[in-house]
Formats: C-alpha cells, sequence, structure tokens
C-alpha cells in the first residue's frame, strides 16, 4: 500500500507548472527563444534516413534543413531534450516512480496498444510539423508569448481532444 | 538600465544551458505526473484536470515574467524569438494532434517523461512520432502550398487586438482563474 502510496505522490499540478513557467522563462531570458521537443524526433529521423538512404534523404526537400549543416546533432532542441529525459528519469527514480512496464488502458489488449501507441505517434509527428511544433514549442511557448499560433493550437488540441474522447469513450476511462 | 537579456552565449554554453533548461524541464512535466498517460488523458475523459492546470500555470508565470522583464528593460522583446503563426496549418496541425494525443497517451515532451519513468508503450509513441516526421518529409512537396498559407509573422494577440499585453495578460487570468475554479469545484464533486 505504502508503494502505490508512493508511486501517486505527484506534485501538485500548480506547482509543477509554476516550476515548468519558471523553466520556461528562464529559457526566454538565457537563449532567447522557448523550449521545444518534437523537432529532435524530425531532426533524428532525418539525419536516421540521411544514414540509410542519402540519396533519397537528400530528395527529401524537408529534411535538407538537418542534412546540410556542419553539425546537425549540435541542436539546442536536441540537448534540451536529452535534459528532458534525465531530469524525468532522476524525479521518477528518486520518487520510486520509476518502474519498468506497457502503460496501457485496463482493458486494452496488447497488440491494440501498440497499435494506438505507434498510430497515435504518427499522427503526433505528422501534426507537429505541419504546426511548426507541438505541446511545448508551439502551445507552451507560444501561449506563454502570447502569440497567436500558441492560442490556436490549444484550442484546437482540446477541442478535437474532446471529440476524439466523445467518439471513442472507453479507451481511456 | 541597459538590456542585457537574452543573452547571447557561445554554441558550447549554449548546448550546456540547453540539458540544464532540459534537466527542470523533465523534473517538472514528470512531478506533474505528466508522464503518466492516464493522466494526460484525463482532461478528455474529465477525469483528471492536471495538464490544463500545469499547462496554463506555466504560461501565465512564463508570459508575466516574459512581458514584466520587458516593461522592466531588462528584456530586449526585440531579441525574443517569437513563434511564427500560419493561421491554417497551425489550427488543422493542432486538430490533427489532438486526436495523436488522445490514442497514444502522450505528447512528445510527455513521451519522453513517459518513457524516462520506465514506460515502454511511451518508447513505441516516440518511433511512431519519427515516422509521423517521415511521413510529413514524404508528402511536403504535395502540401507545401499549404504549409505555407495564411502567414502572419510573429502575430500575437495584443499586436493583432492592438492593446496593451496587460489588458490580455488580465483576460488570461480571469479566464484561468474561472477555469481552475470550475475543475476544483468539479473534482470536489466527485
Amino acid at each position: 500500500m505504502e508503494v502505490i502510496m508512493k508511486k501517486n505522490s505527484f506534485w501538485s499540478p500548480y506547482i509543477a507548472g509554476a516550476g515548468l513557467g519558471v523553466t520556461l522563462l528562464a529559457t526566454f531570458v538565457i537563449a532567447g527563444w522557448g523550449l521545444g521537443a518534437s523537432s529532435a524526433f524530425s531532426l533524428l529521423t532525418g539525419l536516421g534516413l540521411g544514414k540509410l538512404s542519402p540519396a533519397y534523404a537528400q530528395k527529401l526537400t524537408y529534411f535538407s534543413q538537418y542534412l546540410n549543416v556542419e553539425a546537425p546533432l549540435l541542436n539546442w532542441v536536441l540537448f534540451e531534450v536529452m535534459g528532458l529525459f534525465v531530469g524525468a528519469l532522476v524525479a521518477s527514480s528518486l520518487t520510486g516512480n520509476f518502474k519498468l512496464r506497457f502503460d496501457k488502458p485496463e482493458h486494452m489488449g496488447t497488440g491494440t496498444r501498440l497499435l494506438i501507441a505507434f498510430g497515435g505517434g504518427i499522427l503526433i509527428g505528422f501534426a507537429s510539423r505541419l504546426a511548426r511544433g507541438c505541446t511545448s514549442g508551439v502551445a507552451l511557448s507560444g501561449g506563454a508569448q502570447l502569440a497567436i499560433a500558441g492560442w490556436i493550437f490549444v484550442i484546437a488540441m482540446f477541442v478535437s481532444g474532446f471529440i476524439a474522447a466523445a467518439l471513442f469513450r472507453r479507451l481511456w476511462s | 538600465m541597459v538590456m542585457s537579456a537574452p543573452f547571447m552565449v557561445s554554441e558550447t554554453a549554449g548546448l550546456v544551458l540547453a540539458v540544464v533548461l532540459g534537466l527542470f524541464f523533465g523534473l517538472f512535466l514528470e512531478r506533474g505526473g505528466m508522464g503518466n498517460p492516464h493522466k494526460l488523458t484525463g482532461i478528455f475523459y474529465l477525469t483528471d484536470f492536471s495538464v490544463p492546470k500545469v499547462m496554463f500555470v506555466a504560461m501565465l508565470v512564463a508570459g508575466t515574467g516574459l512581458y514584466l522583464l520587458s516593461d522592466l528593460k531588462v528584456l530586449d522583446m526585440q531579441r525574443v524569438w517569437i513563434v511564427p503563426t500560419f493561421f491554417w496549418p497551425q489550427l488543422l496541425g493542432g486538430a490533427i494532434f489532438g486526436v495523436g494525443f488522445l490514442f497514444s497517451g502522450y505528447c512528445p515532451g510527455t513521451a519522453v517523461a513517459g518513457f524516462a519513468s520506465g514506460r515502454l508503450d511511451a518508447l513505441v509513441v516516440m518511433l511512431g512520432i519519427g515516422a509521423g516526421s517521415l511521413l510529413f518529409a514524404v508528402v511536403y512537396p504535395a502540401i507545401e502550398p499549404f504549409y505555407l498559407s495564411s502567414p502572419m509573422e510573429g502575430a500575437t494577440l495584443p499586436s493583432v487586438l492592438g492593446i496593451n499585453h496587460w489588458v490580455v495578460m488580465v483576460f488570461v487570468y480571469l479566464m484561468a482563474a474561472g477555469m481552475f475554479y470550475a475543475m476544483e469545484r468539479y473534482e470536489r464533486r466527485k
């Protein structure tokens, strides 16, 4: 019981949100831009394809922004995401929240979870490129700047998420 | 006072700071429960309001600080990169993103936080995000006109509405306060 209690001992979302806000503000002040996440995935995919099939990768004009630079791995968002991973790893380990598992809705089979995880990931990856960023780079960073981009993304995301949840009522609930 | 921020640091120092800021990003995401897909999708079923609470408090704190430092002439807003707006692609992008968020249970940053708390399903989502990026790059020539459509540069709510940023901020505070109040009431009633 104690272990279960400990596992769910998250901070108040208001406190975590305030900490995240200060981190974002520090990023604006130090770097002159906000936090990001999705572009690291796009960068690594582009570079991976560049290794596997250089000729085909060069044909994809969208990936040329990663392939035709001197040291593409020395990328600010990529380093920030590596920090994100370590920060979350330390936090989950110190609080006993780290546990190797395959997390899924209670009544869902592993195959279905694999499908919606990968399929949902494809939608996220595609949408993040179309919107020029994700919940971090556009919604959070843009929203804080009062940028139009941030607010239209947030509103569209929640509206569409609610509609999808109404259509797939038993997916996660 | 001389404006010094944002600081122009060398590339190496910039990357070190990126890791440090990322550490805090990951710490607060994980501690806010943002690595847990049940909590992340809870908002869409009105069972957990952590996502909007974390998100809107973070936006308010960072936004208030940003405009305050700019007004105090500590930070030069002209040198801060404002997230560029492309209205229709970002509206459609946000809509597709919402479905992907619900299905997968994560978004890109929270998938990394989820994987960092031992969730292998989050790793599958991360691979999917890579595949989605590849799909975008493959179809890019066909959708480029749409991708570049409705540009508004670094448009912000104050600049478009032609009003002072604090007027917008007060409106955002009131909206957030009303939303948090409703969420707390709803949670207590359950």
